[in-house]
């Protein structure tokens, strides 16, 4: 309401700058002419101070005079030709109404097209001290930020803002919260749990060695938390191990608590381990669990020989089908598993050229290479 | 508050409607009542247009997020003198301070213009409006600062680092008087066309406006130029970029309407020169703005491209300067000449001049534009850099800077160049010495650098000829001289000044690309390194926290006589939202020379590599920039009536050794 009263006030103060000079009267007119004669008198008298003061001669002033001179005796032929006479006044009482009319017309109109007169300001202080229970979680997550920023070694702070990030999947600022909370506060499963979590999402969703790491320090100190277990099957299922993945998650299954809200995550999991999910452009499938209960029954020559038989028909399917995330995460870490490292990092280098070496693939390749020890350069 | 920033800017717009129209009728059929409007309209529209660049600012120090332009430009921990000057350190922004000037360049003409006649008043003022207008509608349309955002973002996106610097401050705001000034000469010669008659009080006014533009422009592409030299890392002053030169171009047109529009107000002499110098600078100030904004080219002054703003300013480009040109061609052949004049005195010096600096601008603009149309035709990329300009603009200025000192000694009318150049012996002599000097007991000293060393002096030893001359030198007693000196008017103290600060430029320059030295080198702490006579002992990378950036600063310990003599820091800071690593340079002034520092790639062994310059005479560069903006200052608070009183024939001046000013 404000705004408008303002808005109100702003536009009559404009419409008056134009109305007022249109209805004063018209004091003191001189022709054009006058104003010229009054400089060039002026020039006259600095010209007689520039000679009192010695700063020209006598002659040069004299000279300076006569030409001044010429100058306003041309001024004055001129100025008898050029008389102006003021024209018929229906023109210039249309163009002043036009004019009065122009103002708040175009200045409405075109604010009532752009503006966002219902949007007050919204400075970050102001927003950052209403009450809580009107902020956005971003608010609330803004002022806890500038809380710990303040008093950076507020363990419970970052304890509690962790799982908000990441909720809000800002996971680096997660991982950075986590190690915070835990070399503040102390570990607990959870935490790391946590950390893991992070980093692995942060990685595009594999559970890197760094993530497993975390898994395994909080399954140490709770055997029971769920989330890391659940996450060490799935990088159990990441590498390729399917059946010791499966296994783990049945044995979660087991133990979880009816009302766990674990339990539907698992069986997700169950069921795409058990038909690996299609995805467009037709996935690479690693060994099937036949193929693995084969392998476990085999000699280990001949085991080595099918795994790599089936590396490489990984491989030329990738050759003939770049575009498949998974299979080229699973034929690197073959490759790394099978110690070939040089392969591992053509793997990667032919990965990351599939889908443009911007893109968010081959970011999520190079972190999960770099997991294994893998970089694309030496 | 935002929104009744958005709402004065309409209604500014609208009002700039009114000022285009209503006076330009008034003067058109003699209407004093209509004409009477354009002063009020300019000066509320001024103060809409503050009040709107308020608003801005206000949500700028405030980081309000709801509006679009500051998430884009600012971060809540930046510090805030950067988060007031990131409200013009963006497209947006900058568009709305440059209309804030046109708006207040005009609202001046408006209070203080009760001495023009009426009708150029108002011809005046409508240029202006039209000018406004379309900037205005230009913002409105493409580049609207006041676009909200629902709901708002918490957290903004920081401003461009390179920018988050004390010469955002300074440096737009010293270029937008500059530029912007020239749209008042512009204005008044529009006006003049449009009347086709010019008054005596036309060159009065015009000449002042010009000189407050020049101060300005001067000031601002010397503060740029220093900017860049500490910002950037590379220890270069001028780069020869195109954006560097869309200042420059209209700096040298400018410096070319200085001078006739001396001529001009003096002697009611180069009329047309002037008319035609006032609508190349403005036209040269808008190309300007187009080159920079259009995104035709990349630069840390591109901000955000968008093929609308490039198409829009193409079009006010078209407009204004086809429109002022075309008005030229059909109009400038009924001003009557002014003064007549001998082909060698101040005047015809004075054309000269104006010769070669149009040239150097012509030459400076094919090579700005070349590569940029042969990119739009050919496709083919080709950089114009130092080498074109050194072949082209550098000859073309020599001799220019060679006749400079000539110039004030020559008389009104018919000058005597013999006269002149017995006063300027002593000065020959002077820049001589200096260039033997140079040659022959600097190591090293290339013939430019001689030839430089030389020119330099011949320009400064005859800025004080003049001086000394106009006092009388020689011919009284010095008592008197002394007198006349005190008495000479502050115009002769800025034309020596303007033309002294140029010798110092120059030498600046010769300086530092002549006797500089240069050094890359890994360093580890401890380790020392020498570089002409100064030894730097690399005390250690140490991480620091910012605000808004982490940095790593590099400690230097300047040993001097085997005296440590302060710490000399450089840094490379990160900027985490943007993402952006910029170079803090680390920079020793040492009398008029500077000691240039900056790091590079970091070692994994706790070395750093360092790039380390040896700059002498490199503030004089900026300084003689200093130098000629007093000059235009002093000249401009000369508030005398001027008349160029012409010289008798030369048995009768003979005695009379000093021209009047």
């Amino acid at each position: 309401m404000l705004f408008w009263v303002i808005a109100a006030i702003l536009t009559l103060g404009a419409s008056l700058a134009v109305l007022l000079p249109l209805a004063g009267g018209t004091k003191g007119a001189s022709a054009a002419g006058d104003h010229d004669l009054e400089v060039y008198r002026d020039q006259l008298s600095e010209l007689d101070r520039d000679m009192a003061r010695g700063l020209i001669q006598p002659n040069e002033a004299e000279e300076a005079r006569a030409e001044i001179g010429r100058r306003i005796l041309r001024l004055g032929a001129g100025s008898q030709l050029g008389k102006e006479a003021p024209r018929s006044s229906r023109t210039a009482r249309l163009v002043a109404t036009a004019a009065v009319l122009l103002v708040p017309l175009v200045s409405w109109g075109l604010y009532g097209a752009l503006g966002s007169p219902d949007l007050p300001s919204q400075p970050l202080t102001e927003r950052l001290a209403k009450n809580p229970a009107d902020s956005s979680v971003d608010e609330l997550v803004a002022r806890a930020e500038a809380h710990l920023a303040a008093n950076p070694s507020d363990g419970k702070g970052w304890d509690v803002l962790a799982p908000v990030y990441l909720r809000l999947q800002r996971f680096p600022d997660a991982i950075t919260a986590y190690r915070n909370a835990i070399r503040l506060d102390g570990d607990s499963a959870v935490r790391q749990a946590g950390l893991g979590e992070a980093i692995a999402n942060a990685a595009g969703g594999i559970v890197t060695a760094e993530a497993q790491g975390a898994f395994d320090a909080a399954l140490k100190l709770d055997p029971a938390n769920a989330k890391a277990s659940f996450y060490l099957a799935m990088g159990l299922a990441q590498e390729g191990r399917k059946t010791e993945a499966a296994a783990a998650w049945r044995k979660m299954l087991g133990q979880l608590a009816p009302d766990s809200p674990w339990r539907s995550a698992v069986q997700q999991a169950l069921a795409d381990t058990a038909e690996p999910p299609v995805t467009a452009g037709k996935p690479a499938a690693g060994p099937d669990a036949d193929q693995v209960e084969a392998a476990q029954q085999m000699s280990p020559q001949d085991r080595q020989a099918m795994i790599e038989t089936m590396v490489a028909g990984l491989d030329d399917r990738l050759k003939q089908n770049p575009r498949d995330e998974e299979g080229w995460m699973r034929l690197i870490r073959s490759y790394v598993v099978l110690g070939k490292a040089g392969q591992a990092r053509g793997a990667l280098g032919r990965a990351v050229a599939a889908f443009g070496a911007d893109s968010e693939q081959a970011k999520k390749f190079t972190a999960f290479a770099a997991s294994l020890g893998v970089t694309a350069t030496e | 508050m935002v929104e009744t920033g958005h709402f004065a800017l309409v209604l500014a717009f609208a009002l700039s409607l009114v000022q285009m129209l209503v006076p330009l009728v008034g003067a058109r059929t003699g209407n004093r009542r209509l004409m009477a409007v354009g002063g009020p309209v300019a000066v509320t529209g001024f103060a809409l247009t503050a009040l709107s660049f308020a608003a801005l600012a206000t949500a700028y120090a405030g980081s309000d997020f709801s509006v679009a332009s500051v998430w884009e430009n600012s971060h809540s921990l930046q510090p805030m003198i950067y988060k007031i000057t990131g409200t013009w350190g963006n497209h947006e922004g900058s568009m709305l301070l440059w209309v804030l000037i046109l708006t207040f360049f005009g609202a001046l003409v408006a209070v203080f213009g009760s001495n023009l006649p009426a009708t150029l008043k108002a011809n005046v003022l409508a240029v202006q409006g039209m000018i406004g207008a379309a900037f205005f509608l230009f913002i409105l349309a493409t580049s609207n600062p006041f676009i909200r955002m629902n709901p708002a973002p918490i957290e903004g996106r920081d401003l461009n680092p390179i920018l988050q610097d004390l010469g955002l401050a300074v440096h737009p705001p010293l270029l937008y008087l500059g530029y912007v000034g020239f749209s008042i000469c512009f204005s008044f010669s529009v006006a003049a066309l449009i009347e086709g008659r010019i008054d005596a009080s036309w060159a009065r006014w015009v000449r002042p406006w010009t000189l407050v533009a020049w101060m300005f422009l001067t000031g601002g592409i010397a503060m740029g130029s220093y900017w860049a030299y500490y910002e950037l890392g590379w220890g270069g002053f001028w780069f020869w970029d195109p954006v560097e030169n869309a200042s420059f171009m209209p700096w040298l047109a400018g410096t070319a309407l200085l001078h006739s529009a001396i001529v001009m107000e003096k002697r009611s002499a180069l009329k047309i020169w002037t008319l035609l110098l006032a609508i190349l600078t403005f036209s040269l100030s808008l190309l300007g703005t187009f080159l920079v904004r259009s995104g035709v080219l990349t630069s840390v002054h591109a901000f955000a491209t968008d093929p609308a703003r490039g198409v829009f300013i193409l079009c006010i480009l078209t407009l204004f300067i086809g429109g002022s040109l075309a008005l030229f061609a059909l109009r400038a052949s009924t001003l009557t000449a002014g003064g007549l004049f001998h082909p060698i005195s101040r005047e015809g010096a004075l054309v000269l001049n104006n010769l070669f600096l149009t040239t150097a601008t012509a030459t400076v603009l094919v090579g700005t534009l070349y590569p940029l149309a042969l990119e739009a035709l050919t496709g083919g990329k080709i950089s114009v850099g130092a080498p074109f300009f050194d072949l082209t603009f550098g000859p073309l200025m020599l001799p220019l800077l060679a006749i400079v000192p000539f110039g004030p000694l020559l008389a009104w009318k018919r000058g005597d160049i013999f006269a002149a150049s017995q006063r300027l012996m002593a000065a020959l002599a002077l820049a001589l010495a200096a260039m033997l000097t140079t040659g022959l007991f600097i190591d090293g000293a290339s013939v430019f650098a001689a030839l430089g060393v030389g020119l330099a002096a011949w320009l400064v030893a005859g800025a004080l000829t003049d001086l000394a001359v106009k006092s009388g030198i020689g011919s009284v007693a010095p008592a008197v001289m002394l007198r006349r000196f005190a008495g000479l008017p502050r115009s002769v103290f800025g034309t020596a000044l303007a033309h002294l600060g140029l010798g110092l430029t120059l030498l600046g320059i010769v300086g530092t690309l002549s006797f500089g030295t240069e050094k890359i080198l890994t360093m580890r702490p401890g380790e020392t390194v020498e570089l002409s006579g100064h030894t730097l002992r690399f005390e250690g990378l140490y991480p620091q926290k910012g605000p808004n950036f982490t940095e790593d600063r590099g400690h230097f310990l300047l040993i001097s006589d085997g005296n440590a003599d302060g710490e000399i820091t450089s840094a490379k800071r990160f900027y985490p939202v943007r993402q952006t690593v910029t170079t803090e340079s680390g920079i020793r002034t040492l009398g008029l020379s500077q000691l240039y520092l900056s790091l590079g790639d970091e070692g994994n062994d706790g070395s750093v590599v360092v790039r380390l310059w040896w700059k002498p005479l490199v503030t004089l560069i900026w300084g003689g920039g200093l130098v000629m903006m007093v000059g235009a200052a002093l000249s401009l608070l000369d508030r005398r009536l001027r008349v160029g009183a012409p010289a008798r024939r030369r048995k009768l001046a003979a005695a009379a050794s000093m021209s009047s000013t």
